[in-house]
């Protein structure tokens, strides 16, 4: 127990001034061939932090007749190919999801900038090598099959110079692709051969020499940022169905910085309420429930940290929730202590039958309260799933400290002979109250 | 002892007084949806010292735009969130703050927001409020297997005052919006699901008294039982749902101005549900078990 506070109390501190075991940023693990890099930070959501949302429709009705992949196959190629495209260009903690199976949903907090979602999100980046037509000049037809992009090499994707200027990005087609590139330039010796993008010409440089590997250009108009850009989208795949953006606004952080603060004061000051009205009225056991609950925010702020919970308003809303339900399933406690302790009992004794009887209590209605976050997660969307999530974490981890942690430290305060005395839990020093025993039910 | 059952009637009828003047409001329209859900045009203005929020306000007051939220962001910048503005009202409103702030006011920047808030979303939680009842009847009813087919009851008369918590809070929002404009947001709809779990997990606590009492004398009649659980928990009830009042007090006094309105949801929602574990729940167990009776004796019906 003492060994989780530790750990608990070491993931919540905000910045670690010991790099651990060598610059790494958190939790580092490496056995075998499997490595475990799991940065530790508080993960911030699109309403606290402010950032850019896009709904994207996929546009199956452009999609070429004959294609058998399913719509819920194409919507998750399609997320995949969003999600790498946003990883390369640094946008930390992006939401990508999946709505029905025509939507996509996109969240990039922290970027501002509207045009450049969009394109990051809409360009399909389809490229296609077209030969001249031989039946009509001037004109391109396709190969058959098709030599595209999704037989280039990512890692033979890049950006280079020309003239130490003018930007050109590099491609190479891996395995099959790659033999048939050097064989187009032997069957187009002295032709132009067309580089196309979604369907646009890029360039058509004509082919000077015959190719010894699956590499080439691209000559553009680039700039250095379009060049880059290209290079990500050629790299991540290209959108398995065209994108069009149905609704994007820039979302601004729900409540202001200045509000933020203002709020954590008022959580702090509220907690603090609590803290000396549960001292001041369970005496001992408030003062116990008081270490419990501070044992359990520091436990369920590490949790949120590891997993990693992105932290909205709804999902602080969660974490309130939680605590209001750990500090009941303390004053259950208290309450069928005190009532032990008034029918007579001893100090041990009652401290064991209160826990024995208020566990059916605790259990069912934090069963009910996690039964009811799993089914918000299940099928909820957005903020209704981070409500849930963090409900869900701490309801789970609250069980965890009001049954055990407080107990623990409940038996272990009854053993100090000083810490014994009837008063310090509430109750008068001897005569057990009678009131119990005029009433019809009698707790044996 | 307080007779919570005998009393039954009265505070049926107080719930009815929260609620039916609610549901009324709820009718004529009284939730007003927000930018949020709606949409809107969002006004970022930069200022050299940025002005106070409530001179801001009285200007877009002074437009017309009632509706309109002003927030102090970053960088001396003012945001204004209103319903649509078309660009002649853009205008107007640029016009008006540069005639009221002078060269104090460096850039005005309107944008187009659009709802971020889909109905989808309402729709799904109300999909999952609907599963997560039944399942709340099933595991009520699975604690309470030892007493058959009358466990069922349990568990939808705690499904009974989460409804009733739910529409109190509603019911409250669609007054507070026809009388003072106030707007739900997307805190709202969550403000909505924290009640209901805390009303759900209230009413359990009692309910597990009266199942504990029950098996513990076996030949008592079910009210005496109820009143004696409602007496035993009371101090519990009040107690935790002091200390959830508590933390929501300060946030409400404290916390910044967005929070005002989630914490208030809150308040009613969570004043309202210890109401209804204390003098709603087990009050509808003791009333089907009436009916019951009644049903069984027709012959000689008993007094209500």
């Amino acid at each position: 127990m003492a060994l989780v506070a530790v750990l608990a109390i070491f993931v919540d501190i905000p910045k670690h001034q010991i790099s651990f075991p060598f610059n790494c940023p958190g939790i580092c693990l490496k056995i075998g061939d499997v490595q475990v890099n799991q940065e530790i930070k508080t993960h911030l959501g699109l309403d606290l932090q402010g950032g850019t949302q896009l709904i994207l429709r996929l546009q199956y009705e452009k999609l070429p007749t004959g294609s058998n992949a399913t719509q819920s196959e194409l919507q998750a190629q399609a997320i995949r190919v969003i999600e790498n495209r946003i990883n390369s260009l640094g946008v930390s903690e992006p939401v990508i999801q999946g709505l029905g199976t025509d939507k996509i949903l996109l969240e990039l907090p922290g970027v501002d900038d509207l045009q450049q979602a969009n394109d990051v999100a809409t360009r399909q980046a389809f490229l296609e090598v077209k030969v001249p037509d031989k039946e009509h000049p001037g004109q391109y037809v396709s190969l058959q099959p098709p030599l595209t992009g999704a037989d280039l090499n990512p890692n033979g994707v890049y950006v280079t110079f020309q003239n130490g200027t003018k930007p050109v990005v590099h491609f190479e087609f891996k395995g099959a692709a790659s033999d048939r590139w050097v064989q187009i330039s032997k069957d187009y010796l002295n032709q132009p051969v067309q580089i196309t993008l979604d369907g646009k010409e890029v360039s058509a440089p004509v082919i000077q020499t015959v190719f010894t590997t699956g590499a080439g250009i691209i000559e553009g108009n680039f700039t250095t940022k379009t060049a880059n850009e290209l290079a990500i989208q050629l790299k991540s795949g290209s959108l398995p169905v065209p994108l069009e953006v149905i609704q994007s606004s820039r979302v601004e952080p729900t409540l202001g910085r200045d509000s933020v603060n203002r709020s954590l004061v008022a959580g702090a000051i509220g907690l603090l309420l609590v803290a000396f009205f549960m001292i001041a009225y369970y005496r001992l056991p408030g003062a116990i429930a008081v270490l419990a609950l501070l044992y359990y925010t520091a436990l369920t702020y590490a949790v949120f940290r590891l997993v990693p919970v992105t932290l909205t308003l709804a999902g602080i809303a969660g974490f309130i929730l939680s605590i209001g339900m750990a500090v009941d399933a303390n004053v259950l406690t208290f309450e069928r202590l005190k009532e032990e302790l008034r029918a007579g009992k001893s100090l041990r004794a009652a401290v064991e039958e209160g826990r024995r009887r208020a566990f059916p209590s605790i259990l069912y209605s934090n069963l009910a309260t996690i039964m009811t976050a799993g089914i918000l997660f299940w099928f909820g969307t957005g903020t209704v799933k981070g409500f849930a999530l963090t409900l869900a974490i701490g309801v789970g981890v609250s069980f965890f400290t009001a049954v055990i942690v407080t107990q623990m430290l409940l038996h272990a305060a009854i053993e100090v002979s000083s810490l014994r005395r009837r008063r310090l839990y509430g109750v008068e020093e001897k005569a057990p109250e009678t009131r119990g025993t005029t009433t019809p039910v009698v707790a044996v | 002892m307080l007779r919570f059952v005998e009393r039954k009637w009265w505070y049926f009828g107080f719930s009815g007084l929260l609620i039916v003047p609610g549901l009324i409001f709820l009718l004529l329209g009284g939730l007003k949806p927000g930018i949020e859900f709606k949409g809107g045009t969002l006004l970022d203005v930069r200022f050299d010292t940025p002005p106070t929020v409530a001179d801001v306000s009285e200007v877009m007051t002074s437009l017309g735009r009632r509706e309109a939220v002003v927030q102090v962001a970053e960088g001396g910048r003012i945001e204004i969130r209103t319903f649509e503005m078309k660009p002649e009202d853009q205008v107007a409103a640029e016009t008006a703050l540069r005639t009221k702030f002078g060269a104090n006011m460096k850039d005005f920047n309107p944008q187009f927001v659009s709802p971020s808030f889909s109905g989808e979303l309402i729709d799904n939680a109300i999909r999952s409020i609907a599963l997560a009842s039944v399942l709340i009847v099933l595991l009520i009813a699975f604690a309470f297997r030892n007493f058959g087919w009358a466990a069922f009851r349990y568990g939808i008369a705690a499904i009974i005052s989460l409804l009733h918590d739910a529409a109190v809070v509603l019911g409250f929002f669609a007054m507070l919006g026809y009388f003072f404009n106030v707007e739900i947001d997307s805190l709202f709809v969550t403000a909505v699901l924290t009640i209901i779990g805390f009303s759900v997990h209230d009413t359990i606590v009692v309910f597990d008294r009266i199942r504990e009492n029950l098996r513990l004398n076996p030949g008592e009649a079910l009210n005496p039982v109820i009143n004696f659980s409602i007496m035993q928990t009371l101090a519990r009830s009040v107690i935790t749902s002091l200390t959830v009042v508590l933390t929501l007090l300060a946030l409400y006094l404290f916390g910044g101005f967005s929070m005002r309105n989630f914490a208030l949801a809150l308040l009613v929602g969570i004043v309202s549900g210890t109401y209804s574990s204390i003098f709603n729940a087990s009050q509808i167990i003791s009333l089907w078990q009436e009916v019951e009776d009644r049903l069984r004796h027709r012959a000689t019906p008993a007094p209500a």
